[in-house]
């Protein structure tokens, strides 16, 4: 195999195969990224078989043929090259040479045979704009349990229907549930897909670098699923098992609200929780007439609160959260002010986007902490 | 500003506890030989002895066939923990009446921090007194009370006052009064320590209050030190440092069953399981605490014991949750069908909040939590015996407890090399 490609391309795309190759070198192979060049352009490969991605650009070929570099090394070198074309010769030993310039480097490679084959993509189920994709996935992928044991709760749950796409992660303390009203023609029922974090981290990757009308043709198979963007294919295995079902706990009703500026909020809890124990990061909110308080205080340490005036005349209520919680949803939201919904200090209280700008129907349910 | 107060520390503690109950109920026994904690034949230890019982080499924690052995006379009875727990809260309740800050260190002894109470009851033995007749009058019980500045001494000098005595250390007096004492009367000091003391040609605390700091610390480590204070009577070390009150949550819950037989019978070792797991979860929500850790012990006819602990996701205070991490544990510990000779299951990692919530467990657990408060409140009324859940009703065993945990705090001393 040999090709010319431009540093500045070949850097991109191998640049998306760095979050996918296996960090651990259990399997050598995997550490590698397959190069197939054919026609005029050269495709680059990469897996840890949970998660794959495929990515293309164009080259200049003279001979056609594959062979597997490892790609953080060969990324790690590419990118210190000066902004010329590199050409790249992989022989029978697998060894590839690259020259750029004045540059010569051999890395030594693997056979492609030990590469593992990926699954073709079948039919599409749906085509969904890759900014509404991204959107839903950074609404909840902070929402997604970090414990490993807890596998179905590894993803969120993606939602298809006619009218739009649900996307909805919960960790069993907090649940974040995203809504965005679109058509999908194509699709009749319900689609459901319990989407690995790895797959949404790497989608989001891939949907900053599209366009504002890309679409991202989205199918999948048995095991898998399939994201196409423009050149770029991702493919994740799917979470196995049944997610819990969460409608359940989707407060029916919260008799009293308040809305506040987001940046407000969310400054005033971050300092509050300073003071808030290292472990539990345990503040409270209390809901009084006129204003929200914040307040939070290690015995030993030091103690500190905030007050935001609000328009509120219901019951004084306090409800204790972990303040991490309440400040991944404020980050994560994007309009700038956010809806305090509540019953009392031992239900679930929730998030809303609040105001006129509302992009996405977006719920957050926290579960109080008892302190 | 005024002047800080001298401190003012009592420590109250009752004269043979269960016995002494047993016979309020039983006015024969009075005088006797009295051995509470089960069957002469019985495995088990023993919870409380009478003096009587005493003068013949029996102390508690001692295997209940020993007692036997060394008093053949003696009336073993199996107790009434109900009972003791009733007047336990009698006591505390009178101690609430003198002072706000009363730390329960068992079901029969107390500290009371009795600082600033100079005006209202006059001088610490006059205090003392006005305790002591006041517990006599309404528990018919009789205690003995020492009175120091530091809860060390109070607790020698309660120990030193017995029975039914009290005893004031006055400011200054401290090192004199324990000077001549066993080394072995300094709480925290236990058999090890005492016999590499007697090692070392120290046997009064005199001895050791004379030792040079460096020495002690080189022998012991940090313990050393506090053994130096502790011997010149100071509140060193372990929870003595710690306010009266200021430390009243314990760090760990647990429950051990001694089969009278040993068992393989999975049922019943289960049922065993469900049963320690409410007396532990009870008892946490006694102390309004919730635990993160859940362990097990269990020994083979062999005596090779095995513990195990597992982390909650979410802190607990119910049997549930408790039985269920315990039994799981169980399952994968147990050689299957080997006969075993003990079940523990203990709680550890306690907080006072529950924590954080569940969204899909909180509304269930809550039902739970109420249920059991009410199961509770029954157990207080009618005793341990009267609710159970249908799985722990197999594990019945009756419910032992003792009158003071020997030396909790006291740490292995390791001999040096």
């Amino acid at each position: 195999m040999e090709f010319t490609v431009s540093k500045a391309n070949l850097v991109r795309e191998l640049s998306f195969s760095q979050g996918v190759v296996e960090k651990k070198t259990t399997i050598p192979i995997l550490s590698n990224v397959l190069i197939e060049a054919s026609g005029d352009r050269i495709t680059l490969t990469a897996t840890d078989l949970e998660l794959g991605i495929r990515c293309s650009c164009p080259a200049r070929v003279k001979k056609a043929g594959s062979g597997t570099i490892p790609a953080r090394r060969l990324l790690d070198y590419v990118r210190l090259l000066p902004d010329a074309d590199v050409d790249v010769k992989v022989g029978d030993n697998h060894w590839a040479s690259l020259t750029c310039g004045r540059s010569k480097t051999k890395i030594a490679g693997m056979s492609r045979e030990s590469f593992p084959e990926l699954p073709v993509m079948p039919e599409k189920v749906a085509e969904i704009p890759a900014k509404v994709l991204a959107g839903l996935i950074s609404r909840t992928i902070f929402a997604i349990s970090a414990e490993e044991s807890r596998f179905t709760l590894n993803g969120a749950l993606l939602q298809l229907k006619a009218e739009g796409l649900t996307m909805v992660a919960t960790d069993g303390h907090r649940l974040a549930m995203v809504e965005k009203a679109y058509e999908l023609p194509e699709i009749s029922g319900v689609y459901k897909a319990l989407l690995p974090r790895k797959a949404m981290q790497e989608l989001v990757r891939l949907a900053a670098e599209a366009g504002p009308e890309d679409k991202v043709k989205f199918s999948g198979d048995e095991n898998h699923l399939f994201f196409e963007l423009g050149e770029r294919l991702l493919l994740s295995r799917k979470l196995t098992g049944n997610f819990p079902d969460y409608e359940r706990v989707l407060p029916k009703e919260q008799p009293h609200s308040v809305s506040m500026a987001k940046d407000e909020l969310k400054g005033a809890i971050e300092r509050v929780a300073q003071f808030s124990d290292d472990r539990s990061h345990a503040i409270r909110l209390q809901v009084n007439d006129g204003e929200v308080r914040i307040h939070s205080s290690l015995s030993d340490t030091g103690e500190s609160e905030e007050s935001i005036p609000v328009e509120y005349t219901g019951p004084s209520v306090e409800i204790g959260f972990n303040a991490h919680y309440l400040t991944e949803f404020l980050k994560a939201l994007g309009e700038s002010k956010a809806g305090f919904h509540f019953k009392d200090g031992n239900s679930a209280g929730e998030l809303r986007p609040a105001g006129d700008d509302v992009e996405f129907g977006y719920r957050y349910i926290v579960m109080p902490m008892r302190i | 500003m005024p002047a800080p107060r001298p401190p003012r520390i009592f420590h109250v503690d009752m004269d043979a506890f269960f016995v002494s109950v047993e016979e309020l109920y039983d006015p024969s026994l009075k005088g006797k030989p009295v051995v509470v904690g089960g069957a002469r034949d019985q495995r088990g230890v023993v919870s409380a002895a009478s003096y009587a019982a005493r003068k013949f080499g029996v102390h508690s924690a001692m295997p209940l066939r020993t007692a036997a052995q060394l008093c053949p006379q003696a009336i073993f009875i199996e107790g009434h923990p109900d009972r003791y727990r009733d007047y336990s809260k009698r006591v505390q309740q009178i101690f609430g009446r003198f002072t706000p800050v009363v730390e329960m260190a068992s079901i029969d002894e107390a500290y009371l921090d009795m600082t600033g109470t100079e005006r209202l009851l006059g001088s610490p033995l006059a205090a003392a007194h006005r305790i002591h007749e006041a517990i006599k009058q309404e528990t018919q019980l009789n205690c003995s009370i020492g009175a120091s500045q530091t809860r060390l001494v109070s607790k020698v000098a309660s120990d030193q006052a017995k029975p039914n005595g009290v005893l004031w250390i006055a400011p200054g007096q401290e090192a004199e009064f324990l000077a001549p004492l066993d080394v072995r009367k300094i709480p925290g000091v236990g058999k090890v320590t005492e016999k590499y003391l007697h090692e070392l040609g120290i046997r009064q605390v005199g001895h050791l209050a004379a030792l040079d700091e460096e020495f002690l610390r080189a022998k012991f480590g940090k313990w050393g030190l506090a053994l130096a204070g502790k011997a010149r009577g100071a509140d060193a070390g372990g929870w003595f440092d710690a306010q009266v009150g200021g430390h009243e949550d314990p760090k760990s819950i647990s429950h051990e069953h001694t089969f009278n037989d040993d068992t393989g019978d999975e049922t019943k070792l289960l049922a065993t399981l469900d049963r320690l797991s409410e007396m532990v979860a009870e008892r946490l929500r006694k102390h309004q605490l919730f635990a993160r850790t859940v362990n097990l012990k269990l020994r083979y006819s062999d005596f090779s014991t095995f513990t195990r602990a597992h982390t909650l996701r979410e802190p607990t205070a119910l049997d549930r949750a408790i039985a269920d991490a315990a039994r799981e544990m169980f399952r994968k510990a147990w050689r299957v069908g080997e006969p075993i000779r003990l079940l523990g299951v203990g709680v550890s990692g306690l907080d006072v909040a529950a924590g954080q919530q569940g969204l899909f467990d909180a509304p269930a657990n809550q039902r739970w939590e109420t249920a059991l408060t009410a199961v509770d409140k029954l157990r207080e009324r009618f005793g341990s015996d009267a609710v159970s859940l249908a799985r722990g009703l197999k594990g019945k065993f009756r419910e032992r407890t003792h009158e003071a945990l020997p030396d909790m705090d006291a740490p292995a001393v390791k001999k040096p090399e």
